[in-house]
């Protein structure tokens, strides 16, 4: 609602004045105290009050001033001058008192919209000064989720290098104790294959020399079979030797992970170190099956990207419900390495697809797994600038596929 | 600016009595009433006071024909002084003409002076008046009471200030035509700038002063 005022200090005129009289009463009263007929003419004569008929051309006209101004006449055909003087005056005051009351009333209205209007100002300043502090608290909360961010990852390097590093000694130290017996564990095994062909040299004559007691012991320990046996597994020692060699080697390969120095490397060969490693936990499940591509050598960090690669390895394996495939297939495709590990496992739920990579999100038993291993994957893999993609179809198995740029050369 | 109606041949002018609560603001329109003795002079009208207190305003009327024939009329008004009336003291001061500024000579009243000075200034801005034309006058009422400011030191204080200083004692009357007069000094040239007073009404600034405080005939001031 606008309430307009004309302002306390207009010029008001003489129906203004008289506003708030009953003009019937008035001219009654009027017409009583004067003992003769009355009437009130505004000072240019174009309004008269209660449209009283004009009285007698010898009628008496008395000035009714308002504001130092002759805003009015009294006219009356009264003759007692003192009473036609004092009703002059009485209207004067009433016109005093109607101004009073005009100038009041308009200074109210003013007063009350300056009021309402400094109410408005302030409470659009506080709106502003509201939304401003909205603002920076939407802000707070936003950047405070972002330091949230950093420390969790921060939080998620530092135990998985606590990780690493722990793994990496104790393989170190193992690897070191493991190096020396096997060493010359191989080296007796060879030793053991040349001993055994002397003993197979000198068979012939034992059996030939005619001796029977001899060639009875002989018979009767099955001497024949012994050193028909003993080279190949003397042979199958050496193999395994050689593997627990290979094995030692690999592990040395992932203990390095704690140095985090960049190296330049064949990222198939991490590959195959981690399918060693692993091998023992694929082999009861899955057939590995590998198809890599050739891939340009890469600066990286090639223990971190291996913990990567066996992360993946050994989740593909836990997926299979009874013995499957995994297939590793690396190679470049517009312009980056892309390396994948499809599973025909179990697959993954649509509905906690989108959480895998969440921190400590497991659907493991209790303290079969950290629910770190893809957090820690993923973020590895974006340290190099990459990224990780995952498609899966429940039932019918998974893919990871790791995208890593090329090296600028 | 003034206001002039060529129909009915008058010009109104609006003089404001300023200034913080109780420094008697209302009492030099009283004693105005009393001392001047202009053509035309009103009732004082007091619209309302509580315990004494102007709430509103209260307006004396006086005005003086020309030799022209013309009526101008003064509408002298007062402010509420009291912190709270803000928007009162507004309304009446939008349109001025002219301003007297009733400072309180008691030397505990000099933060309210300045405050209120400051108010006068912040308000002239917020209803249009230009505060470095604007004809204003300092009075520096209660000169009767003790414990008040010397005129050394107000007039050292207010040195670096354009306006003309009064010194008065409303209750008493004393400097209470002065500062009308010096009001009306300071008004005048503007007036004759905008509606050539002096050329074609026949009120040079003496003549305007004289009428409008009742000295016509050479009677001494």
């Amino acid at each position: 609602m606008e309430i307009h005022a004309r302002g306390y200090d207009s010029t008001l005129s003489l129906r203004e004045l008289l506003s708030g009289i009953p003009p019937d009463r008035l001219s009654a009263a009027l017409t009583v105290l004067l003992g003769g007929p009355a009437r009130i003419v505004s000072a240019d004569g174009a309004w008269v009050m209660g449209d009283a008929p004009p009285l007698a051309e010898n009628a008496r006209r008395l000035p009714l001033v308002h504001d130092l101004e002759t805003a009015g006449y009294l006219e009356t055909a009264a003759a007692d001058e003192a009473r036609v003087r004092a009703a002059a005056n009485l209207l004067e005051l009433f016109m005093r008192s109607g101004a009073r009351y005009f100038m009041a009333s308009e200074m109210h209205i003013e007063v009350v919209k300056a009021d309402y209007e400094e109410l408005q100002r302030r409470h659009a300043a506080l709106a502003e000064s509201e939304a401003r502090y909205r603002a920076l608290a939407e802000n707070l909360e936003e950047r405070v989720r972002e330091q949230v961010n950093t420390i969790a990852s921060a939080h998620r390097q530092l135990y998985q290098a606590e990780k690493l590093a722990s793994v990496g000694q104790l393989a170190a130290g193992v690897a070191h104790e493991i190096n020396n017996p096997i060493g010359f564990i191989r080296s007796n095994l060879g030793t053991a294959q040349s001993y055994v062909e002397k003993f197979r040299s000198v068979a012939g004559q034992v059996k030939s020399g005619g001796n029977a007691a001899l060639l009875g012991a002989w018979q009767a320990a099955d001497l024949d079979f012994v050193l028909e046996d003993f080279p190949s597994l003397l042979q199958e020692s050496v193999d395994g030797a050689d593997r627990v060699a290979r094995i030692v080697s690999d592990l040395k390969g992932f203990s390095n992970v704690d140095q985090a120095e960049e190296e330049v490397v064949d990222l198939n060969d991490c590959i195959r170190s981690a399918c060693n490693v692993a091998a023992h936990q694929i082999n009861s499940r899955a057939d590995l099956k590998l198809a890599l591509g050739e891939l340009p050598p890469l600066r990286c960090k090639a223990g971190h990207l291996s913990q990567v690669f066996l992360n993946l390895l050994l989740n593909a394996a836990q997926a299979m419900k009874e013995r499957g495939e995994i297939r590793i297939r690396s190679g470049v495709e517009d312009g980056q390495i892309v390396i994948r590990f499809s599973d025909s496992g179990c697959g993954i739920p649509p509905e906690i697809l989108p959480r895998i990579f969440d921190p400590f999100f497991t659907t493991r038993d209790v303290g079969s797994g950290t629910g770190l291993g893809l957090t820690v994957s993923r973020d590895i893999v974006v340290s190099h600038g990459g990224h990780i993609e995952v498609e899966s179809k429940a039932g019918a198995g998974t893919t990871f596929t790791i995208y890593l740029p090329l090296d600028k050369a | 600016m003034a206001d002039i109606d060529e129909a009915k041949r008058s010009l109104t002018i609006k003089l404001v009595y300023y200034g913080p609560a109780m420094s008697g603001k209302t009492t030099n329109l009283m004693r105005l009433h009393d001392l001047l003795s202009p053509d035309l002079k009103g009732e004082i009208m007091t619209l309302e006071t509580q315990n004494d207190r102007t709430l509103f305003f209260d307006l004396l009327p006086l005005g003086f024909r020309t030799p022209s024939g013309w009526l101008v009329k003064f509408k002298l008004y007062t402010v509420p002084g009291q912190v709270v009336h803000d928007a009162t003291r507004k309304a009446v001061l939008s349109r001025a003409d002219g301003v007297v500024f009733v400072a309180d000579s008691q030397r505990s009243q000099g933060i309210n002076n300045s405050e209120s000075f400051q108010n006068l200034e912040d308000n002239a801005r917020r209803v249009g008046l230009d505060f470095g034309t604007l004809p204003i006058v300092v009075q520096f009422n209660k000169r009767d009471l003790p414990n008040v400011l010397s005129e050394e030191e107000i007039h050292g204080r207010w040195s670096a200030a354009p306006w003309p200083l009064v010194m008065a004692s409303a209750l008493t009357g004393t400097g209470v035509r002065e500062t009308f007069v010096k009001l009306l000094e300071a008004v005048y040239p503007l007036l004759d700038r905008n509606f050539s007073l002096s050329e074609k009404h026949g009120t040079d600034a003496k003549a305007f002063i004289d009428a409008a405080v009742g000295e016509q005939l050479g009677n001494p001031r």
